[in-house]
């Protein structure tokens, strides 16, 4: 090939590259999207798109929708989410991420991939996150059928609600309580079922405070709800510790053995079925 | 002691008192004053008033004044006996080992919780007895050097077994993070009951070494000629601090800060090093200053209570500073 040829090859490369990326749609949907977290998982599997991955749900994966079955799992570590290189494998163009992995976002933006950050705090978010996702992945009438199936659940699990005990919820384990607030998922969840928090209308970024026990011990809630870390065979142990803890052996939800260990995430994080945890909570923690 | 010193002794028990008495009163929950005397007299009817007073408060206080007193004298005894003004419990390992320990209840077995303390101390202890075995065994055993550069290593083998149980559990990690900035907890009883051995001890060993440690303070030479076995006393000082740091940071966490300061606080303020003077005065001012910055961190944005460690350093640092400047 003659140098001259072989420029204007070049030339004419340079001319059309261009012209074939105008070519694309512009807004075209993403169809490889990397899911972070089971809520925009189990979104993603609802509305039809098999994700290429999704992050690996902490603590387990007991509501994780089974259509999923399959997708690689990215393991997740704090602060920065997916180990990068690992993702990039999967080549996703957009990647659902939470305010959580924030750290780790502008290395996959650096990667070219799009990141759009959805975690609910609250319920009514489900419904907004659920249309918004919808839409990020051209699968918007399917978010609408989604939301509106997921808004008659929560209205269904809200009927007939009789009695609004107080409850101090909270978080991890430790010798200091971490109450979840009114701005945290689990406090909106509570809040949803009829609970009311012992903390009121306190709020603290990221939905978490620690409490003081002077507090628990002087409004003394009907039920307390822990949402630990550990086995499920620690579960009693946990029970029995808390409900021992100085001060708080008597409050009314220690003498009454109102003091609860919850299982699984669904306090921690949002699902699409949130319907169904506001459904649990009332039958297994408030009994309203 | 002189005029000056003794000063500054009353005015730290003052200090110590004053805090004692708003520790007592002050908190989430209003307690009338006359309420509180009742409950301390045994005179108050049952009801969360009284559980307030005796099962919350006492406790917290009785905790922030031993720790606090804790941590300064053992800052005293490292400075004292290592010759070396840096000193303080993070550097012979005993802070980093029980914070491993504690983070590793928290973290990898949550269901023990109570048995935080307990492990925050068996680490603890483990770390300051690696670092006296490293220290004082081979050739110049017993060197300060030797004893600084084994904290150093065994701070950071017990720093990195942390950092690896933080991302081995990352999903935990909230429930360490409160315990490492450093605080106290309306816990009742159950950590003073497991670790006031330690503090006894560690008290009783610190009170022996005031003399031998002001004869250390001229020099190994002529400590020795005044009948003091170098060694023999900063291997003494070390276990004394080790024990007093391990058991201040099983129940209130990472501290360091009080252990650094406070020494070099009391010295300046009361212008002399003697340690009959220091270890004194560190401990009141140590036991005042933890429990100001407790009874702040809980009462200034209550019920949410705020890491004790900022408010001590918001306390202590602008008084530290204002020493040091205006003292020559």
């Amino acid at each position: 090939m003659t140098l001259s040829l072989r420029r204007c090859l070049i030339s004419a490369a340079l001319v059309a590259l261009p012209a074939l990326a105008l070519a694309a749609p512009a807004g075209a949907a993403p169809t490889r999207i990397a899911a972070l977290t089971p809520f925009t998982a189990n979104t993603l599997a609802e509305l039809g798109v098999r994700p290429v991955a999704i992050g690996q749900t902490l603590g387990g994966h007991d509501r994780l929708d089974p259509r999923l079955k399959g997708v690689p799992t990215l393991a997740l570590s704090h602060p920065n989410g997916p180990n990068v290189e690992q993702l990039a494998v999967r080549n996703p163009q957009l990647v659902l991420s939470a305010p959580v992995w924030r750290k780790g976002e502008p290395a996959m933006r650096r990667l070219g991939m799009k990141v759009a950050e959805s975690d609910p705090a609250s319920v009514a978010g489900v419904l907004t996150e659920t249309h918004r996702i919808g839409s990020l992945v051209g699968r918007g009438a399917a978010a609408d059928r989604l939301a509106r199936r997921e808004g008659a659940e929560i209205a269904e699990a809200r009927k007939g609600i009789r009695r609004h005990p107080s409850v101090l919820l909270i978080m991890g384990v430790g010798r200091t309580s971490y109450a979840m607030l009114e701005n945290s998922w689990g406090g909106d969840v509570v809040r949803q079922a009829g609970g009311r928090l012992l903390t009121g209308g306190l709020r603290a970024s990221g939905g978490y405070a620690q409490i003081s026990d002077e507090a628990v011990v002087a409004r003394s809630p009907d039920v307390i709800i822990a949402v630990p870390h550990g086995a499920p065979s620690d579960l009693p142990k946990l029970a029995t510790y808390l409900s021992n803890k100085a001060g708080w052996r008597t409050t009314k939800a220690a003498r009454e053995h109102h003091v609860y260990v919850a299982t699984g995430n669904s306090l921690l994080q949002a699902y699409t079925d949130p319907g169904r945890t506001i459904r649990d909570v009332r039958t297994r923690f408030l009994g309203n | 002691m002189a005029l000056r010193q003794t000063s500054v002794v009353l005015v730290a028990a003052l200090a110590a008192l004053v805090a004692g008495v708003a520790s007592l009163t002050l908190g989430a929950v209003h307690v009338p004053p006359a309420d509180v005397l009742d409950a301390l007299a045994g005179h108050a009817d049952a009801g969360p008033l009284r559980e307030i007073v005796l099962q919350l408060r006492v406790p917290r206080t009785v905790e922030a004044l031993t720790v606090g007193a804790a941590l300064g004298v053992s800052g005293v005894l490292l400075q004292g006996a290592l010759g070396n003004p840096l000193a303080s419990p993070d550097i012979i390992g005993v802070t980093g080992g029980a914070g491993f320990g504690a983070i590793l209840v928290l973290l990898a077995f949550p269901s023990a919780v109570a048995l935080l303390p307990l492990g925050a101390l068996a680490f603890g202890g483990l770390a300051g007895a690696m670092v006296l075995a490293i220290a004082w065994s081979g050739p110049n055993g017993g060197a300060i050097g030797r004893l600084i550069l084994a904290g150093i290593a065994v701070s950071a083998l017990f720093g990195a077994g942390t950092t690896s149980l933080m991302v081995a559990f990352s999903d935990r990690v909230q429930s360490a993070v409160l315990w490492m900035a450093g605080g106290l907890s309306s816990d009742g009883w159950s950590g003073l009951s497991v670790a006031w051995p330690y503090f006894a001890i560690g008290f009783a060993l610190a009170a022996v070494l005031t003399r031998p440690l002001d004869r250390l303070a001229l020099g190994d030479d002529v400590a020795e000629s005044l009948g003091v076995r170098p060694r023999m006393i900063r291997l003494a000082a070390v276990v004394a601090a080790a024990l007093l740091a391990s058991a201040a940071a099983a129940l209130v966490g990472l501290l360091g800060f009080l252990g650094l300061v406070i020494p070099h606080l009391v010295r300046l303020a009361g212008g002399t090093a003697s340690h009959r003077y220091v270890m004194s005065a560190s401990a009141l001012v140590g036991a005042a200053l933890l429990l100001a910055g407790d009874t702040l961190a809980r009462t200034v944005l209550a019920p949410i209570e705020l890491p004790v460690g900022p408010f001590m350093v918001v306390l202590g640092v602008p008084v530290f500073l204002w020493l040091l400047r205006s003292v020559h």
